[in-house]
């Protein structure tokens, strides 16, 4: 069998040879290029984020980018993190709704400059931790985080370990909560339902049961106007109190969220970008949208459909002029 | 068939070995090298399959190999073209020394002059029986059309016509060997090489595919060294017969050599069921004419076998005269011919 | 009357020293005398160094002083790559090549695809498949299974994502499979090449998907190259090692024949070798086409986009309807792409009979061709070049309507045996949690002897030292108490899988009719992707660690019952007759004769099962599963590379523990 061995080696090094020829043969690569396979022509790229108020502002921007403008919209779904990430690399052209990422704006606004603001969105955020407004007339002083403990064992489940469980959403949203129960020396453990939709399963599950149960929650949320949850006050959020994530103590701020833009598409991008610059409404409205999609299961596509022929006014502002 | 030919010699082996285990090449020559097989391997590591073999092919001879399994004949022919290397000895083909060959000179050997044919045939199963033949050739490297042409030729010569476009897969067993002899023909070698190629097919199959090597070498008169286990196919293919045994030759000579006097016990253990009168032939049998037999009687050749003598004295009622080119070379009567039969008489057959 | 002499034996052409080892190894069975020896000798060792552990370290959980904290490095090495992959020469020379080129050959293959329009796609496929099924019947079968696969992904609104995933498919197939049938060359001429292969093959089957994904993400980032890669690394083995085994397997006769005529070595490699493999080389794309399509839908999470990503969106968001949507495209591709290429396998035995010249070679192809490329103008000409929005059907919202209505009454309002759900919680309370909860109170050192003793049991002593070492290493990871839990959860499914198994392989391979009713569901259930399995626990069980198990059962399922079925069924017919002849009763003759004799066959269905379950269970944390598949969908989510890649590691050591410990003897191996 030695000659299969020479035929062995002489195929080795025949690969090895073109293989650096080919590298070599053409010097370096193309950098920037978007890594996103099925894309062509007058294509925005917009992510998707998970919760449902976000799939709204798309699903509306997008009716409007092919409709009113004649672009094609790719949409995406992604964690945050990884969405800009995206957007730096060029893979996305925007992201709609941020409910901040210090870290990343420093990284790819301030360090690498491949990614621009692109305003407010015109919702207010924020987010922090909730119990349903029947467990809360029950205890009031519930609402105190410093109570907690008291409420530990009526709070826990079977996947809680012991302690009381605090319901936690998807993986890649923003969250202190770790830190905060390790800070405050709570009695609690964070669990993750997963996703929105599981978070809420499991919330009306509760409240059809009535029991007790605590969940990080935010606003706006299309949610909140079918049950009533009683936000548990959390030390107040100072500007600059959670630039260790570690050392954390404090709660949630009031975010306005904002929208950013990738540099060469907010440079390039012509009407789409400047649609998405000025593409801004309100809580309620998001909240309608979000509503019709998540509460009465319409798709996406036709909740932004009907919402657009419902409010003309609001959006004829964002489409740009000329 | 005919001894009797120009001896000139085609292969030429001397004290050829082969040795498989650890450090093999010390083995030949060395004090381990007379050991019984048993003790070689439990003193060494090894196996001796062919240890120290010397024989002429001739030209235009078919020259049987014969032994049982394990007796290192397959291993021998193997070592003819180097299919197996030979651990040490001589080796040479026209004269040329096979073991020195490059590998360039090797493939050349291989691919016109010694052409093999194998027990479990080696058919390529993806190919038509016409490709199967042209195989070899498209090793050669000529072109498909040419090749083609060939193949067709050879094809017919072995009767598989009207069958070039089957797979092995739709054959006989017998027809897959057809393709196997038919693909070794077609590179028209000097020599053709038979691995015990019957031994896998039925008797009769057997028998119809030994009456085709005979005609082909009446035909064509190519040299051929065949390896067999079967004594009664040796009997009947082999001009000479080199009898193996633990990878040694323990007796070479004509058929009937080997079964008037066997070399030893064990090649006498061997051929004691042949119908010993239909391989002597009478030159070793007959005696002086005396009175007037040389005179009378039918006449028969000194080839005819025992059996053909008996059956012309039987007709005749008298003694045969045997007879070479109207000269008178003794008789034979019925008493002579019963007792080859009945194994009660020595014949004077030189080893 | 012939005896048949094997030219092996008679030539004595065999490997030096191979009449040696067999007795080398009796030598060392004297040493330990058996499995008795070899136990008590572990535990005299196990119970000092036990001992000697629990004092030092104490007991409980993995003690901190062995742990190494793996996750800055790792963020640290993600956030050099993120600062550096537009300026290091490693990105501009060689990875930026790999990731730009693989994202052009997408591009153009789906961009191809795209201008072809949906009747040419669907004509050119269906040819194929007719051509690929020997132009008879099989082939107008193949071509109408190709066809309708295709028009109901069109029907359901997916055709843009389904043309997506076939783009990456046909990409990562292409590649995977070359790269597949050069390592696999390499393995089945060289001895060497393929002694060092095998661990890693061995090693890469035990993995997860789910552990393929983190490492590309990190060098690439989220996208087509990512992918991509992971997609053609995960694929590649059975092509290497179906193409090895090939080629290994070819005949020797033939082999010799043809060196006999002087063929040098590449000629006998490309006239002998190469053909005598096609089939199993064959055998390899069909398996790599099917573990491409696998992948390519969960690397939905790195950005793949096609089929994956819609279900992806869809199970995240908890919608049912959605997610069948997307997830019927994936089974119906699986079964195209299956069907067409296993007729094609078959077609290599076939017997070509006489065809017309236009069927025939080239022509055929020509002919495919130039059809496709009419019925490309057609669909331009007829607006059929486009998917027409009129003829897709949305079924999510029906779905959900049945899912909330039906399904909800299936969940939780069967009267008294209560209903999936409610069995859901039932096991979780009563086996996941005391499981999870026992393994978490066992001291750590314990936990490895057990390891390493189970190891012992089945396997050997280098079985036994991979299990505990990588074992050990998930402590020294700091996952220890999440991999604790993975691992009760994996342990749960297996149980599970096992008694249902065994109970309908015994079944099957008893009686006749179960067998043949159960094969045509095995075989599609085995092409299935891991991610389509989620679908329908989500929608019975709700999301949660028992979705991910039950999952992971159904998935685990066929190999099971079929490595089972097969084992009992090739017990030895003459000891079964002899039991009978004795008046066994059907039972002892199961009892006795049967299992005992298919042990060898059991431990191997134990041994998938537990590799197939971990793989199910690490996805399952897209639907609540948590621990470490959470972990990694944590990590890519978040840009936390480092926590999904410790996870990653610790996956990759968890299976690699499971499978050591499980892995009955090195000849009952699979070997395809």
């Amino acid at each position: 069998m030695s000659q299969n061995k020479r035929v062995v080696k002489a195929a080795i090094a025949t690969a090895g040879v073109c293989g650096m020829l080919a590298l070599s043969a053409c010097g370096a690569a193309k950098t920037g290029q978007s890594d996103q396979a099925g894309e062509s022509g007058k294509t925005v790229k917009l992510t998707v984020p998970s919760w449902v108020g976000a799939q709204a502002n798309v699903a509306v921007a997008q009716n409007l980018l092919e409709n009113e403008l004649g672009y094609k919209v790719k949409t995406q779904q992604m964690g945050e993190v990884l969405a800009w990430d995206a957007l730096a690399k060029g893979n996305l052209d925007a992201i709609m709704e941020d409910w901040g990422h210090p870290a990343q704006e420093k990284k790819y606004i301030d360090d690498k400059k491949a990614v621009v603001k692109g305003g407010d969105l015109g919702v207010t955020g924020h987010i922090g931790w909730f119990v349903p407004k029947y467990f809360a007339d029950k205890h009031p002083d519930v609402k105190d985080f410093r109570n907690l403990n008291k409420y530990a064992d009526q709070l826990k489940t079977s996947e809680s370990d012991g302690k009381g469980q605090i319901l936690e959403g998807s993986p890649d949203y923003v969250t202190n909560d770790a830190a905060l129960i390790k800070n405050h020396k709570l009695n609690f453990k964070p669990v993750y339902a997963g996703s929105e939709a599981a978070q809420i399963t499991e919330i009306k599950k509760n409240v059809k049961e009535k029991k007790p149960f605590l969940t990080y929650w935010w606003t706006p949320q299309w949610l909140n106007n079918d049950i009533e949850l009683t936000e548990v006050k959390l030390p107040e959020y100072k500007d600059g109190c959670d630039k260790d994530t570690k050392k954390i103590t404090c709660g949630y701020p009031k975010t306005p969220l904002q929208k950013f833009l990738n540099a060469d598409f907010a440079k390039d991008g012509g009407k789409a970008a400047q649609f998405l610059k000025n593409f801004k409404w309100t809580t309620e409205q998001q909240n309608e949208v979000a509503k019709m999609i998540a509460g009465e299961k319409m798709s996406p596509e036709a909740a932004a459909e009907k919402w657009v022929k419902e409010n003309p006014d609001t959006w004829k502002q964002w489409i740009p002029k000329g | 068939m005919s001894a009797e030919k120009p001896q000139e010699t085609v292969f030429s082996v001397r004290n050829l070995w082969k040795v498989f285990g650890p450090k093999a090449d010390r083995i030949p020559g060395s004090a381990h090298a007379g050991l019984p097989a048993g003790e070689l391997r439990e003193k060494t590591g090894c196996t001796a399959a062919v240890r120290d073999v010397s024989f002429d092919v001739r030209k235009g001879e078919v020259f049987v190999v014969m032994g049982l399994s394990g007796s290192g004949k397959s291993t021998l022919v193997r070592c003819l073209t180097r299919l197996i290397e030979p651990t040490s000895g001589k080796l040479s083909i026209d004269g040329e020394d096979v073991l020195a060959m490059d590998r360039a000179r090797l493939r050349e050997l291989r691919r016109h002059r010694a052409a093999m044919v194998f027990q479990h045939f080696g058919l390529l199963p993806h190919r038509t029986v016409l490709d199967n033949v042209a195989y070899g050739l498209e090793i050669q490297g000529l072109g498909k059309a040419q090749r083609r042409a060939k193949a067709a030729e050879v094809v017919e010569k072995v009767g598989l016509t009207g069958m070039e476009n089957r797979r092995p897969s739709q054959l006989s067993g017998g027809q897959q060997q057809r393709v196997g002899l038919a693909r070794a023909l077609a590179v028209d070698p000097e020599v053709l090489l038979f691995d015990e190629p019957f031994s896998a097919l039925d008797p009769l199959i057997r028998r119809d595919m030994q009456e085709e090597v005979i005609r082909l070498h009446r035909e064509e008169g190519r040299t051929m060294v065949f390896i067999t286990h079967d004594l009664s196919e040796a009997l009947r293919l082999g001009d000479r017969i080199a009898l193996m045994r633990d990878g040694e030759i323990v007796q070479l000579g004509t058929p009937e050599e080997i079964v008037a006097s066997p070399a030893d016990d064990y090649v006498r253990d061997f051929v004691r069921d042949v119908p010993r009168e239909q391989v002597i032939t009478v030159r070793h049998v007959m005696r002086a004419a005396e009175g007037d037999e040389a005179e009378t009687g039918p006449a028969i050749t000194p080839g005819a076998t025992v059996a053909e003598a008996i059956e012309a004295v039987a007709r005749a009622g008298s003694p045969a005269r045997v007879m070479d080119n109207g000269r008178c070379l003794g008789v034979v009567d019925s008493d002579l011919l019963l007792g080859v039969v009945a194994g009660t008489r020595q014949e004077e057959v030189a080893a | 009357m012939t005896t048949t002499t094997s030219p092996g034996a008679d030539t004595g052409n065999r490997k030096p020293g191979a009449a040696s080892a067999p007795e080398r190894r009796a030598t060392g069975a004297n040493f330990l005398r058996g499995t008795g020896g070899k136990l008590l000798l572990f535990a005299v060792v196990a119970g000092t160094l036990g001992a000697v552990a629990a004092a030092t370290l104490g007991s409980g959980s993995w003690p901190a002083a062995l742990s190494v904290d793996l996750t800055k490095p790792l963020d640290d090495v993600s956030d050099w790559i993120i600062d550096n992959r537009d300026t290091h020469p490693l990105f501009l020379y060689f990875l930026l090549h790999l990731s730009n080129t693989a994202t052009a050959a997408v591009n153009a293959v789906y961009g191809t695809l795209v201008s072809m329009g949906a009747l040419g796609v669907g004509v050119a496929a269906a040819l194929v498949a007719w051509r690929a099924g020997g132009m008879g019947r099989t082939g107008l079968r193949v071509a109408a299974t190709a066809l309708g696969a295709l028009a109901v992904c069109g029907l359901l609104g997916m055709w843009d994502a389904t043309v997506l995933t076939l783009a990456l498919m046909a990409v990562a197939v292409v590649v995977a499979a070359v790269i597949g049938a050069l390592l696999g060359l390499g393995a089945g001429l060289s001895d060497r090449f393929d002694r060092a292969l095998r661990p890693v093959l061995d090693t890469m089957q035990v993995l997860p998907a789910f552990a393929y994904l983190l490492p590309f993400v990190l060098i690439f980032g989220t996208g087509t190259p990512a992918a991509l890669f992971a997609t053609v690394i995960y694929a590649a083995p059975p092509m290497t090692r179906l193409t090895a085994l090939g080629l290994r397997g070819a005949a020797p006769t033939v082999l010799e024949a043809s060196a006999s005529l002087g063929s040098s070595p590449l000629q006998r490699l490309w006239t002998a070798r190469l053909p005598l493999a096609r089939k199993e080389m064959f055998l390899g794309l069909n398996q790599t086409i099917m573990m491409a399509l696998s992948m390519v839908v969960i690397a939905a999470l790195v950005g793949a986009g096609g089929l994956g990503e819609e279900v992806y969106e869809a199970l995240s968001t908890v919608d049912v309807g959605k997610a069948l949507a997307a997830g019927i495209p994936i089974v119906l591709l699986a079964i195209m792409l299956d069907r067409t290429t296993g007729a094609a396998g078959e077609q290599l035995d076939a017997v070509v009979t006489d065809r017309p010249r236009l069927l025939r070679g080239w022509w055929t192809w020509a002919g495919i061709a130039v059809a496709t490329a009419a019925a490309v103008l057609a669909g331009r000409g007829t607006g059929l070049a486009d998917w027409p929005k009129a003829w897709t059907y949305d079924i999510s919202q029906p779905v959900n309507v049945f899912n909330d209505s039906v399904i909800a009454q299936l969940r939780e309002g069967l009267p008294v045996i209560g209903g999936t759900q409610v069995w859901a919680e039932h096991f979780t309370n009563w086996l996941l949690n005391p499981l999870n909860a026992g393994l978490h109170a066992m001291p750590w050192w314990l936990l490895l002897l057990l390891v390493a003793g189970f190891a012992l049991l089945v396997g050997t002593w280098r079985t036994a030292l991979t299990g505990v070492l990588a074992l050990a290493a998930v402590g020294v990871m700091g996952v220890w108490p999440k991999s604790l839990n993975t691992l009760s959860q994996v342990l749960a499914g297996l149980l599970l899988t096992l008694v249902l198994g065994f109970a309908i392989g015994i079944l099957a391979a008893r009686v006749g009719w179960v067998e043949r009713a159960l094969r045509p569901l095995l075989d599609a259930m085995q092409t299935m992707p891991q991610f389509v399995y989620l679908i329908p626990v989500v929608a019975l069980f709700a999301v949660g660690r028992s979705a991910a198990i039950i999952a992971a059962v159904v998935y685990a399922l066929p190999a099971v019952v079929r490595i089972t079925t097969q084992g009992l069924r090739q017990v030895d017919p003459a000891a079964m007759e002899a039991a009978s002849s004795m008046g066994a009763s059907g039972f002892q003759q199961l009892r006795q004769v049967q299992l005992p004799l298919a042990r060898p066959a059991l431990l191997l269905a134990v041994n998938q099962g537990v590799v197939l379950v971990l793989a199910v269970v690490i996805v399952g944390g897209l639907v609540g599963g948590g621990a470490l598949g959470y972990d990694v969908v944590f990590g890519l989510s978040r840009g936390e590379l480092g926590t999904g890649l410790v996870a990653g590691m610790a996956i990759v050591c968890l299976g690699l523990m499971l499978d050591r410990v499980t892995q009955p003897t090195a000849a009952a191996r699979k070997d395809t």
